[in-house]
Order: structure tokens, then sequence, then C-alpha cells
């Protein structure tokens, strides 16, 4: 594992964000706008499921968000691992960035179970489970956030 | 749904008891306010994004010696290799509030009798 991160942090990548500067200050732009479009996505999607704004179908809501928060995730995936790359020894030892990692697991595996269950676009849901879905999805998300900010705040 | 967000808080407090961390790194509010200036030798050197981080033995003590971002490092005319293991250094900068921890935020270092300021609008 040791290895593993020691040539993680070895590659060209890693090597020039390193000592980069506005390219440093670039990517982590991009993370958080990766994070903005996402959060900004799944909370009022999850608010939706959860019974807010009913005169607004849920595949309505569906067709515009579910696309701004699966491309949210993917540069937000994309920007985190060049971030990580940097430091990928001390980061992966951060208890904060352990904690946002599972959260990020536990919401992307619940947001597929509810689209395998529902279909893309969420047609004519309702019920609990939905619901705990739109839950898990909030509380995930929320965590991630909240943990992935605090990262810079500990020293491991 | 539920067995999962259990799962996921239980987890999460593990973790955060099984590591323990200096609040640090952000700002300057960690720090007392006071400088201190130390002596010492270069243990270990690890420079670059998100900031700089020095190991540094004075007098038998191993300090966490931090130290500015690439770019901060080169105004301030630090050149590759400046900080480097072995190099006897004198750091100015204000140490962390919590007295049971060896470390500081440089404000200005000396190396061989030439003045880096990292810091030059702080005392």
């Amino acid at each position: 594992m040791g290895e593993v991160l020691a040539a993680i942090e070895g590659t060209d990548l890693a090597v020039t964000l390193r000592g980069a500067r506005w390219t440093y200050a670039a990517l982590n732009a991009l993370h958080i706008a990766g994070v903005a479009l996402l959060f900004g996505a799944a909370v009022p999607l999850s608010l939706r499921l959860l019974g807010m704004w009913p005169r607004i179908s849920s595949e309505t809501v569906a067709r515009l968000l579910v696309p701004v928060a699966a491309s949210g995730l993917a540069l937000a995936l994309a920007t985190g691992a060049a971030l990580f790359s940097v430091r990928a020894r001390e980061y992966a030892g951060n208890g904060f960035l352990q904690i946002k990692l599972l959260l990020v697991v536990v919401g992307v595996l619940s947001a597929l179970a509810a689209h395998a269950s529902y279909g893309l676009w969420l047609r004519a849901v309702s019920g609990r489970r939905i619901k705990a879905h739109a839950a898990v999805s909030i509380g995930c998300w929320s965590g991630a956030l909240l943990s992935g900010r605090l990262i810079a705040f500990v020293d491991t | 749904m539920r067995q999962v967000l259990m799962a996921a808080a239980i987890a999460a407090i593990i973790l955060v008891q099984g590591w323990s961390a200096a609040i640090a790194h952000h700002g300057w509010s960690w720090t007392t306010g006071g400088n201190i200036d130390l002596t010492g030798i270069i243990k270990v050197v690890q420079l670059g994004n998100p900031h700089g981080r020095l190991e540094v033995d004075v007098e038998g003590e191993v300090w966490v010696v931090e130290v500015g971002q690439p770019w901060r490092n080169a105004r301030a005319g630090l050149k590759d290799g400046d900080l480097a293991v072995g190099v006897e250094i004198r750091i100015i900068g204000e140490p962390s509030a919590d007295v049971n921890d060896r470390r500081m935020k440089a404000e200005r270092l000396f190396i061989k009798g030439n003045e880096y300021d990292l810091y030059p609008n702080r005392d």
C-alpha cells in the first residue's frame, strides 16, 4: 500500500502539481466546482423526493438534476484524484479523507440502487424507500462536503 | 437504509477516535501569536503543495516547521536545494498554542547567514 501511494506521488502529474502555483489553484477551483454541481443538484433532487415542491413532477426534476449531479460527481472524482496524488501517503492517513471517501461510496451506491429500482428519471416514485435514499443522499453529500473541508485543518 | 447510516456513523466515530491530530496548517489561529527563535539541523524535507514541511532537530528535540508553498518559498529567495537534509537552519516564527506540540509556522529563515522572509508583512 505504501509503495503504491509513493508511486502515485512519483507520477509526472503529481510532481508537476506539487510545484505548480496557478495550475494547482485552478485544480482546487475545479474540484470545488464539481462538488458544487453535485451538492447543488443532489440536495434539491432529494428534497423533491422527500415531498417538497409536489407540483413539479419528480421526473421533471430528475431530468434536470440527475445529469448535473452526475457531471459534478465525475468532475469532483477526476480533480480529487489529481489533488490526492500530490500527497498520497499523507492524505491516505487523514481521518477526514477516509470518512469523506466512505460517505462518497455510500452516497454513490445509494444513488445507483435508487436508479436501478426506479429508472434514471425516477418516474412515479413513491413510498418510504425512495425517501430513505433521498435522506441518505443529503446525509452523505453534506457529510462528504464537511469532512472534505476539514482535511485541510488537521495534520496526521 | 437505517443500518447503512448507522454503520457509516459508527465507522466515522471509530476513524475520528483512531487518529490523533493537531488542528493546524490553515492561517495562524493555531499559533500563539508570539515568535520563537530556533536553530537546528534539517532532518526531513517535504516541499510542495499544499504546503511545505520540515522536521528540524533542535538540540535533540524534533520540531515540525511549516514553511511556504512553492511560490512563497521562491518569492523569499529560496532556491531548490536550500532546504535540504543536513543543513543548519535558524527559524523565527510562531509556535503551536499547544505546548506539547513541537510545531511552528515559519515567518523567516536563516541559512548560512542569508535571510529568507516568507511573510514580509508579519513581524
